[in-house]
């Protein structure tokens, strides 16, 4: 019981009860945008606005702005431009997020090299995240954007799945392909910037995408993978955060560990289970084509 | 009023026109097939028609109305050409096929009986009702395009355009899919096939329309299969069967 006594000791102090707070919600909210993000292969997106958000950051020492509002202009901003790159002109989806990774940092060190007396220190903060020193309000900002953001998403399910599935047939069948690739650019540039500086960069984009490949390889249906990696996010979260306490480490590196442990766990796992479910099968294998040669008889 | 009116259109992928000045009508209720060999621009054509690749020239209404200002896109059902059904998060069977009714659907409204009716409607007629919720990428390929076809379906539409449906599908599926196009071109839906094949699906057409070089170069009564290829048992050799999407073997269009 030494153990139990130590974790509610933890949670005693109110920056560890803001910590576990503001993880467990971008735990359970950035996969909710992730799912469309890994359907639509576009898994790095998180991580390329993340790099993005580091200008917005340095904009922000710049102009004694807070960066969380000059992160999420920036931020939005970049996510427009790139949609209509890729939609509008010959540069592909990876090109267009190459773009993003150097300009981004570019942008972020350049700015802050003008500020320096703002410092460098900060930006690393960012990066990494600081859980511990997140205040009330940030907490606040964290969950009314993630709650926004996981309503958003889980109304608009079917509408997403489809331009994210299959772009064209959802262009054929009349639905706003358009606008509707242009709000999940923007829910994404929003749940980054709205968690980087209690989480850091590093964990939201790992958040966007962990938990869902994770269970994509155990799940049937797009319903069941969203909900469980919701949940895979909220467990690995707050596992993360409860280790980092007993060990004294950062949060966001023990977060995304955790994250990155579980899953190699589960793809040795999924090799076994796909092993024996070629023996037992869950549905009906598909129906035996028929053998269109004659097979010569037995003499 | 025909349910799609092509007034000389020509398509040109940088530069290079792929259909030039083609016309192609289909009336209600009439199934029409595109023929042509690989490359002669017939996917191409079709892309147009459906609003995937813009018109260098030439006009396209679709039921009456100009394509850039034709909104009712619910009165098309589109199966696009053999990609796979599935993609990167699991989807079933039955997720797939509902793509077909969100047309039908207000954004953000849950959906309603008619909406799951028809979704459970069309997995039938194509023979997956018991795989509805089976994820689609343990499907084979041949039931993966019938979920595809499913999901045009579900759209109930008034024209329904299939860009190479039977690729990849046996002989045996080939004949039930026959049977459910004829069904609905019975109810009274116009079918538009884009094949480069004779197999049970052609059977039924009333017209087809062949390309070659971009250019219509018949427009009238289906051809019939002569000589070696009309014997039942000859086999065709598709360097794109097993899923390339590639028009042709050397990678063009």
């Amino acid at each position: 019981m030494n153990l139990d006594l130590s974790f509610t000791d933890y949670f005693q102090y109110e920056f560890m009860q803001r910590a576990l707070i503001s993880a467990l919600v971008v735990g359970l909210c950035a996969p909710a945008v992730g799912v469309f993000l890994v359907q639509k292969r576009l898994a790095l997106i998180g991580d390329g606005l993340g790099h993005i958000a580091l200008t917005g950051v340095a904009i922000g020492f710049l102009t004694g702005a807070a960066p969380m509002w000059t992160t999420l202009v920036v931020t939005v901003l970049a996510s427009i431009v790139m949609e209509l790159l890729r939609s509008h002109s010959k540069t592909s989806g990876d090109v267009a997020l190459a773009m993003m990774f150097y300009g981004g940092i570019a942008g972020g060190v350049y700015l802050t090299g003008i500020a320096s007396d703002k410092g460098v220190a900060n930006l690393q903060q960012y990066l990494f995240g600081s859980l511990l020193t997140a205040g009330w309000s940030e907490v606040w900002t964290i969950a009314v954007g993630g709650a926004a953001v996981a309503i958003l998403m889980l109304v608009l399910r079917p509408w997403l799945t489809a331009i994210c599935a299959d772009e064209q047939y959802a262009r054929v069948s009349g639905l706003p392909v358009g606008a509707l690739n242009l709000l999940l650019l923007i829910t994404t540039a929003v749940t980054v910037s709205v968690s980087m500086r209690a989480v850091g960069l590093l964990l939201v984009s790992a958040l966007l995408v962990i938990p869902v490949v994770t269970v994509q390889q155990f799940t049937r249906s797009f319903k069941t993978t969203m909900f469980t990696a919701m949940g895979a996010g909220l467990l690995i979260a707050g596992t993360g955060v409860v280790a980092s306490a007993a060990r004294d480490v950062p949060p966001g590196s023990t977060i995304v560990l955790i994250g990155v442990l579980v899953f190699v766990a589960t793809a040795a796992l999924a090799a076994v289970t796909r092993r024996v479910r070629r023996i037992r099968r869950g549905h009906l294998p598909p129906e035996g084509e028929p053998l269109e040669v004659e097979l010569p008889a037995k003499a | 009023m025909p349910v799609l009116n092509v007034r000389g259109a020509t398509v040109s992928y940088g530069g290079r026109a792929v259909v030039r000045g083609a016309d192609l009508a289909v009336e209600p209720g009439e199934a029409v097939a595109l023929m042509g060999a690989n490359g002669s621009g017939k996917s191409t054509l079709i892309k147009a028609v459906a609003g995937l690749v813009p018109l260098a020239g030439g006009t396209i209404e679709l039921f009456g109305t100009p394509q850039k200002r034709f909104r009712d896109w619910k009165r098309v059902g589109y199966v696009p050409q053999r990609t796979g059904a599935a993609s990167g998060v699991p989807s079933t069977a039955a997720e797939v096929v509902s793509q077909g009714r969100l047309a039908h659907r207000l954004l953000g409204m849950p959906p309603r009986r008619a909406d799951r009716d028809a979704v459970a409607r069309s997995l039938a007629e194509v023979g997956l009702a018991d795989h509805a919720h089976c994820s689609v990428d343990t499907l084979s390929g041949g039931q993966q395009q019938r979920v595809l076809i499913a999901r045009a379906l579900a759209t109930d539409p008034d024209l329904l355009i299939m860009d190479e449906p039977t690729v990849g599908v046996d002989a045996e599926t080939q004949t039930a899919l026959a049977t459910v196009i004829a069904d609905r071109i019975d109810a009274g839906c116009a079918v538009l096939l884009v094949t480069h094949e004779l197999g049970p699906l052609t059977d039924r057409l009333d017209r087809a329309v062949v390309l070659a070089d971009g250019r219509v170069v018949h427009d009238g009564a289906p051809p019939r299969p002569v000589g070696e290829h009309a014997d039942p048992a000859h086999e065709h050799a598709h360097p794109h069967a097993n899923g390339d999407t590639a028009d042709d073997f050397w990678g063009g269009r």
